[in-house]
């Protein structure tokens, strides 16, 4: 074993190559992947991460639909807006993709199509039947998904039918596409529940032979749908379950190309945004996601998430706006009423906000100890103190302090604001409470104490 | 002002504060152990000590100080003679 004797070093090691503050802390690779497929020792380099065009697509408007209330077209339209600002110029927000069936779903796509943004690019979503083709025609639309579900458990009991009769009814629409100058995206529902060299790598590769001689932006386009969260990231698991290995199949036995993949995934086993970011790392260019992760029952890969692990992954904002997020976050639930947990990373109410009186230390002497980055700068959030019996003087001093506005040397000390945390220990030891201190009791708090310096934040 | 002054006014605050009769203090005393002054106590007293020598005091210099003794040396680097 090699020993390490203690560096003792005048200057503290803060790490700023991985945490710089500034932006997301970043993620580093150090050696390529290597894992075991079918015999052979196979290597990714995650590094290729950093020139590869990654992106996200959104699903808000399908898949998240799916799971709430229908949303208003006025609503759609502005969260089209914001979503275009959050992506940036550079479009890391690529593309979405809407319903097509009723006169609202398609005046709301006109509506936001009216707006003349580029990004995001507007695709449509239907199910994989002519029928439903020609509302994409109708509405002539670039590019459409299509659900072509793929698992035998949507083949045989959901479609009644053999996987002869689904690959043929999946091609038709396809072909049809490919007549009308309309770019398919073929969705394979339930690929991680699928029988992968059955029915999955035939069916692409005849999508690729059919598009082969096809123009790029012509070209079909896979997306691996993980329709129940059963997808694993971690390496030398079988498949379909192995994200890796589902990825390494499309790209080597069927010859799709990285900008042509994209990766769909859902909550119900916790892993939906780590699956998100282990398809990018393993060669996948697009990673569809919804915001906050509102999708069909336990949910989607957060858009928040996958914009912020973008920039830790690219070392880079490439133009997003992350305040945006923030921005968003405060329309759903202002104006859709929609309930984001208080403790939901990036957004939710207390995402940075401490309790603990240790914490609270922390952040007062140097904000960087126990905030994730500079959540002030990036997400228009500070980060923030909540008062139980558990936040200690440190935590009044914060409360005191931010309330006040007061920063570096006119901050009060903890001396000066030790009435206060008398009177919130006396709330549970004397009063037996049960329940947090509001900021309203803060305030009258400050208030009482501090009169002269509460004035001038009330003018 | 002289240490005796001093050391006095401190085990006065002391006492006060801590609810302990000033013979009973020494300067050994530490305020968090034999005094049994908890954390909230402990800034109490501090901000006793700031009025009681009308100071402002720095927050971790103060909260440095452990003994009753030390606390006294404090005040005595502090206060003109």
């Amino acid at each position: 074993m090699k020993e390490y004797p203690l560096q003792d070093i005048a200057e503290p090691n803060l790490l700023k190559d991985i945490f710089p503050y500034s932006l997301p802390p970043l993620i580093k690779f150090e050696a390529p992947i290597k894992e075991m497929i079918d015999g052979k020792e196979i290597v990714f380099d995650p590094t290729e991460v950093l020139n590869r065009d990654i992106h996200i697509t959104d699903t808000t408007f399908r898949d998240g639909q799916q799971a709430r209330p229908p949303y208003e077209k006025e609503q759609m339209v502005k969260i089209y807006e914001m979503m275009s600002r959050l992506g940036g110029p550079n479009g890391i927000i690529r593309q979405t993709e809407f319903f097509l069936y009723t006169q609202n779903d398609r005046d709301t796509l006109d509506a936001c199509r009216n707006l003349g943004l580029r990004y995001p690019e507007i695709t449509g979503w239907i199910r994989a039947s002519i029928a439903d083709f020609r509302f994409v025609k109708e509405m002539q639309l670039k590019e459409t998904g299509m659900l072509t579900s793929c698992s035998d458990y949507h083949i045989f009991h959901k479609q009644k039918q053999t996987r002869q009769q689904a690959m043929d009814q999946y091609i038709e629409v396809v072909e049809t596409a490919l007549e009308n100058g309309i770019r398919p995206r073929c969705h394979l529902e339930d690929v991680t529940r699928a029988d992968m060299d059955g029915f999955v790598i035939p069916f692409v590769q005849r999508l690729e032979r059919l598009t082969e001689n096809q123009p790029d932006h012509l070209k079909v386009k896979i997306r691996l749908c993980d329709t129940m969260g059963y997808g694993i990231s971690y390496p030398n698991v079988a498949l379909p379950r192995s994200i890796p290995k589902l990825i390494y199949r499309m790209k080597e036995d069927c010859g799709v190309s990285a900008d042509r993949l994209e990766w769909h995934g859902h909550n119900d086993f916790h892993k939906v945004h780590i699956n998100g970011s282990t398809a990018w790392i393993y060669g996948i260019d697009a990673l569809n996601a919804t915001l906050f992760g509102f999708g069909e029952r336990t949910g989607n890969p957060p858009m928040e998430s996958a914009v912020i692990e973008y920039v830790s992954l690219k070392g880079d904002l490439n133009g997003v706006d992350l305040s945006v997020i923030t921005e968003l976050a405060q329309y759903y639930e202002k104006e859709i009423g929609a309930n984001i947990p208080t403790n939901y990373p990036f957004v939710g109410k207390d995402f940075n906000t401490t309790r603990a009186g240790i914490h609270a230390g922390g952040l007062r002497r140097d904000e960087e100890i126990y905030n994730i980055f500079d959540t002030t700068a990036l997400l228009n959030r500070p980060p923030k103190v909540a008062i139980t019996d558990k936040s200690g003087t440190d935590g009044v001093a914060m409360w005191v302090n931010n309330f006040l506005g007061l920063t570096g040397k006119d901050q009060l000390t903890v001396m000066k604001v030790a009435k206060i945390q008398r009177w919130v220990m006396d709330q549970y030891e004397k009063e037996g409470r049960l329940t947090s201190i509001s900021d309203k009791e803060m305030e009258e708090q400050v208030a009482k104490h501090f009169p002269d310096l509460y004035a001038k934040v009330k003018k | 002002m002289k240490r005796e002054e001093i050391a006095e006014r401190v085990i006065k605050v002391t006492a006060r504060e801590l609810k302990k009769s000033p013979e009973e203090i020494k300067e050994s005393d530490r305020f968090s152990y034999e005094l049994g002054a908890d954390s909230l106590k402990s800034i109490e007293l501090v901000a006793a000590f700031e009025e009681e020598f009308d100071l402002d005091l720095d927050e971790d210099e103060a909260l440095k100080v452990q003994t009753v003794g030390s606390a006294i040396d404090f005040f005595a680097g502090l206060l003109p003679e």
